[in-house]
């Protein structure tokens, strides 16, 4: 069986040196993964080798068996990513920002018509609750607000709700707990890994990768991947991961 | 000590005003109180405008004539200008997967229809068209779709790119992820930039009134040659109402559409207004003109090359192009300094709103009137015709500066006041100053107009590319007429390489 | 959610079948008159209407007034049959007929054939009347503004009287000569002293001092040029092929035959300060076409 995701000794040049360097590693169905770094470290590289949107100078990297950079748009549509700045379009409400994740799915007069009306309520409300945006925002004046109206960890949610409605099998999260308090960071992070309704991965997805700065939160993972100035350090299941391995991933 | 650094935006946006340091002297120096009757009976005459029905009928029957060719000639100029203004986004090219080079050659293309002045074309096309309707409406059209294209193009470029990439990454389809991340911001823009360019295409109606296709423009000019300023006004306070009532009208549609989902709703109604606005005018304009008939294209004899050689020797090059030069950077620098710096003075509400009427005056009096204004107490100098053009303009970008700051959120002012700043400082720093990028940016493409607007103050000083322009055509010296073109359209194709580059150095490092 | 779909599908139809509304009508034979209306052009224009009705009334055919202000644009929509009929100066006359081929002249005012032009001055300038044309090198080193630069009177046959003296644009103050825009503006313009000395149409002139409109203390003549000629009726060739036989000379025939006799001929006279109109013969303007050619306005 291919390897839902494989990457073999992938390098990314970059303006001062290699952001990455000989990455290799495989992702399984049903993995959640845990990337790990300091700043610079080269996890937002990784994560944009993996959604595509940044191309490897050498190595390959496959998704389904399939060059990344390669894939056709109904594919790309597979692989979704939350975007550190979280890229929302500030000008569009609520509800419209969470239906744009669908436009793969959907066709020319549907982008439209969301521009222009309140489309598909129901499928974008229950993306929103899954993200848990509070309940007021919910209704169908809540949802015509405009996101440029919304408070930082609002944003945050709709965004990931966004991640929800695309329904891609390989969900990737860059940073998503950067600039939320510790008990809100715990939820989200919950709600990206684990659906409410049954346990297992959100939305059907069959694998997730995180970006973040807390180790203390790796039990929640399968596996983690410790990049250190670009090279893959760390590539072991979460319960194997000592204290002191993270100590030396983060020392300067 | 003070150490010299690159100026900042808001001090960008001043320094221009500078101009008016050796305009003003020199107009200064000249002036005398000649001209001071003739000036006494323009002033009388705005208090007491003829109102006699003869009069105000054939003023009425213009204005149709003026509006329906603006109507016509803003939908057609928005549509086209918007479509073009896409095809030369490099951005959109790529998005697409397209190499990007057919962009750029359409971007330098577009330099030549936008450096013709309406009347030049107006001119130009009658020789193709014959004496038609859509002459005047395809004069607008052709050098307004153009800068359209160009501000359009431009603004599509400044967007952030990362969203569109986010909703490219869903595996939406290229149209449907630019029209999700990138139409809400330009929805603002062509509501904005668009209905701006109505009351331009107005003004150029106006303009073109006088190939005998009527309209106000007509008019005016004739009330102008024989100096009937009573009739004169009659007319300028007509052109006044319009404007105002369209200014207003405009900011009252703006303001409908806070809301997200109703500024999407907004921008789309914007446009079909505007589509109906253009199958509106046409229909008027076929109303108007029952004996017009259809379109033909006439034969044109091309010069040859041996007359093109003999012009080209013929013409004074040198003190031809230095003259346009000195008229449109001294305007240029009159248009964007002086707006900024008259709003410095006094950032309190009603000073605003007495600026802001100033603004509309001096847009609505056309240069040319405004150079015979000047020169009748002064003596006849390149600082008169720039002054004029400057003032002129300055109305165009301080409508749209205060356009401008109107829709910015005002909280960094607040904070600077808050802390003790004067009035003064807070505004500069904290409204002007945010505001200062797009504001060089409209005068970059307003140095545009100006220098193709050198065209209708060229008869002051009888020199400049305009005067030859103007004498060439009037002596059906087409050899001529062809080089002075393409003067204009590599000055205005340098003017372009020069304001890109030097916003990229000051605004964007 | 479909039929929000189709709203927008239509909503976009809308915006795509902006319509292009040249819609082909059937033309019926109108004749359409045209004039740079130089003298009392306010008054002109607005009264030109009475023309037309007087011209309909006699030859039975429609008849519209175009007015046109700018002078290249006239002698071009006259080429591309945009104007059937049209005042034109003594230039912009010789312009139209060389590049129309077949065009006749019709008629002339009374005043037409012995047109002249007068060079004045503002009064502190210090320039003194001129007795001979050799006078007008005092010109030289002033600030001087010629009107309209298609002008006849207010451009060309000065400039051409200038030339004779000796004198070019570049030697005036400045290098070069201003152009005023008309008649009414080259007086405004030399009487607040703005330019020292000015040419415009004499008849422009004498009905502007009548009117009491110009400050003569402050402005005065200083020469009157020698007769030329100057307006003229200009007709497009084939007219008779639209309108019926013979109806070039039944048009001609009309604009001699006005008199003062009904209050609306008495009114289109005076417009044209005409006593009557006189047949004109193309020959007449020949030196005109020589002038042009020399000053470049004809090429």
């Amino acid at each position: 069986m291919t390897a839902l995701l494989e990457l073999d000794e992938v390098r990314v040049a970059g303006p001062y040196g290699d952001r990455l360097n000989a990455v290799t590693f495989r992702l399984q169905n049903g993995e959640r993964i845990a990337l790990l770094g300091r700043s610079g470290a080269g996890k937002s590289s990784l994560i944009g080798v993996l959604n595509g949107s940044l191309t490897p100078a050498a190595g390959h990297a496959r998704f389904q068996g399939m060059a990344i950079a390669s894939l056709s748009r109904r594919q790309r549509a597979r692989i979704g990513t939350l975007w550190q700045d979280l890229r929302l379009i500030e000008e569009l409400s609520i509800g419209q920002n969470v239906n744009a994740g669908a436009l793969g799915r959907r066709r020319l007069p549907w982008a439209l018509a969301n521009l222009l009306f309140r489309v598909d309520a129901e499928a974008s409300r229950s993306c929103l609750r899954e993200a848990g945006l509070e309940e007021s925002l919910l209704a169908d004046t809540g949802l015509d607000r405009s996101v440029g109206q919304l408070s930082g960890g609002q944003r945050q949610r709709v965004a990931l709700a966004r991640l929800f409605r695309q329904q891609p099998d390989l969900m990737l999260a860059d940073e998503p707990l950067a600039s939320l308090d510790p008990a809100i960071a715990a939820e989200v992070l919950e709600r990206l890994l684990t659906s409410e309704a049954d346990g297992k991965l959100r939305g059907g997805a069959q694998a997730v990768v995180v970006s973040l700065h807390r180790p203390e939160l790796i039990d929640r993972f399968d596996r983690v991947l410790g990049l250190r100035a670009g090279r893959l350090v760390i590539d072991a299941p979460a319960s194997a991961v000592s204290v002191d391995d993270l100590r030396d991933l983060y020392a300067p | 000590m003070i150490v010299p650094v690159r100026p900042t935006a808001p001090a960008l946006v001043l320094l221009p005003a500078l101009a008016l340091l050796p305009v003003l002297i020199v107009v200064l120096n000249g002036a005398h109180g000649g001209g001071a009757e003739i000036l006494g009976s323009f002033v009388v005459g705005a208090v007491s405008p003829s109102m006699d029905p003869a009069l105000l009928k054939a003023l009425l029957i213009g204005l149709q004539v003026t509006v329906a060719t603006a109507l016509t000639g803003w939908s057609c100029s928005l549509v086209l200008g918007v479509l073009l203004g896409c095809l030369s986004s490099e951005r959109l090219w790529l998005t697409w997967s397209l190499p990007a080079w057919p962009a750029i050659v359409l971007r330098r293309l577009m330099a030549l229809p936008r450096s013709i002045h309406e009347l030049i074309w107006g001119l130009l096309l009658l020789q193709v068209l014959g004496l038609h309707p859509w002459v005047a409406v395809m004069a607008i059209l052709l050098p307004y779709s153009c800068l359209i294209a160009r501000v359009w193009r431009d603004q599509l470029q400044s967007l952030d790119p990362s969203r569109l990439q986010a909703i490219l990454q869903t595996g939406s389809s290229p149209m449907a992820a630019c029209m999700t991340a990138l139409s809400p911001a330009m929805g603002s823009v062509l509501v904005s930039y668009g209905g701006y360019r109505l009351e331009c295409a107005l003004r150029s109606a106006t303009l073109l009134g006088v190939f005998g296709l009527g309209g106000l423009g007509m008019d005016l000019e004739l009330s102008l040659k024989s100096l009937q300023f009573h009739e004169l006004w009659s007319g300028l306070w007509l052109l006044t109402l319009v404007t105002i009532a369209l200014e207003q009208g405009l900011r009252c549609w703006r303001s409908w559409g806070e809301q997200a989902q109703f500024g999407q709703r907004q921008a789309m109604g914007f446009a079909v207004a505007v589509g109906l606005s253009g199958g509106l005018g046409g229909l008027w304009l076929a109303h108007l003109f029952p004996e017009a008939g259809s379109l033909n294209w006439l034969p044109v004899q091309w010069p040859d090359l041996h007359s093109l050689q003999l012009a080209a020797q013929e013409l004074p090059w040198l003190s031809m192009l230095w003259e346009t030069l000195i008229l449109t950077v001294l305007a240029a620098g009159i248009a964007i300094g002086l707006p900024p710096l008259l709003l410095l003075l006094n950032p309190a509400r009603p000073w605003q709103h007495c600026i802001s009427g100033f603004w509309i005056l001096v847009r609505v009096i056309p240069p040319p009137l405004a150079v015979l204004l000047l020169l009748l107490s002064n003596q006849p100098t390149l600082a008169i015709g720039a002054l004029a053009l400057g003032l002129h303009n300055s109305g165009v970008m301080g409508r749209l500066l205060q356009e401008g700051l109107e829709q910015q959120d005002h909280s960094a002012q607040v904070a600077l006041t808050s802390s003790g700043a004067s009035p003064q400082v807070g505004w500069l720093y904290g409204s002007l100053s945010p505001r200062s990028p797009s504001h060089l940016a409209y005068g970059a493409y307003r140095s545009d107009v100006i220098l193709r607007e050198t065209v209708v103050v060229g008869l002051i000083g009888g020199s400049g590319l305009g005067w030859q322009l103007l004498e060439s055509l009037s002596s059906f010296h087409w050899a001529a007429v062809l080089l002075l073109i393409t003067t204009y359209a590599a000055l205005t194709l340098i003017g372009e390489w020069l304001s890109d580059r030097s916003r990229q150095h000051w605004l964007q490092s | 959610m479909a039929s929000r779909e189709r709203r927008a599908v239509s909503l976009l139809a809308v915006l795509l079948c902006q319509g292009v509304t040249v819609l082909p009508v059937v033309a019926q034979p109108t004749l359409k008159v045209g004039a740079i209306p130089d003298q009392n052009p306010e008054r002109l224009n607005r009264l030109y209407g009475q023309l037309a009705d007087e011209l309909s009334d006699r030859l039975n055919v429609k008849v519209r007034y175009v007015p046109v202000s700018n002078y290249p644009a006239a002698v071009s929509a006259f080429r591309t049959g945009g104007l059937d009929l049209v005042w034109f100066g003594g230039l912009t006359g010789v312009q139209a007929r060389l590049q129309t081929p077949g065009a006749q002249v019709l008629a002339q005012r009374d005043i037409d054939a012995r047109f002249r032009s007068v060079f004045i001055a503002n009064t502190s300038s210090g320039l003194q009347p001129i007795s001979s044309i050799n006078g007008l090198t005092s010109l030289r080193g002033k600030r001087f503004s010629f009107g309209s630069e298609s002008s006849t009177s207010g451009r060309l046959m000065p400039q051409h009287f200038l030339a004779k003296a000796g004198v070019t644009p570049s030697q005036f103050s400045g290098g070069r000569a201003g152009f005023s825009g008309s008649h009414d503006a080259t007086i405004a313009v030399v009487q607040s002293g703005a330019y020292e000395a000015g040419a415009l149409n004499e008849q422009v002139w004498t009905s502007a001092v009548n009117n009491g409109r110009v400050n003569t203390k402050k402005v005065s003549v200083i020469w009157r040029t020698p007769e030329y000629v100057d307006y003229h009726w200009v007709v497009r060739p084939k007219l008779d092929q639209r309108f019926g036989k013979r109806f070039t000379t039944r048009l001609q025939k009309a604009i001699l035959g006005l008199k003062p006799t009904t209050p609306r001929q008495v009114t289109i006279l005076e417009l044209f300060a005409a006593k009557r109109f006189i047949p004109a013969q193309a020959s007449q303007y020949k030196p005109i076409e020589k002038v042009g050619r020399e000053l470049g306005k004809i090429r």
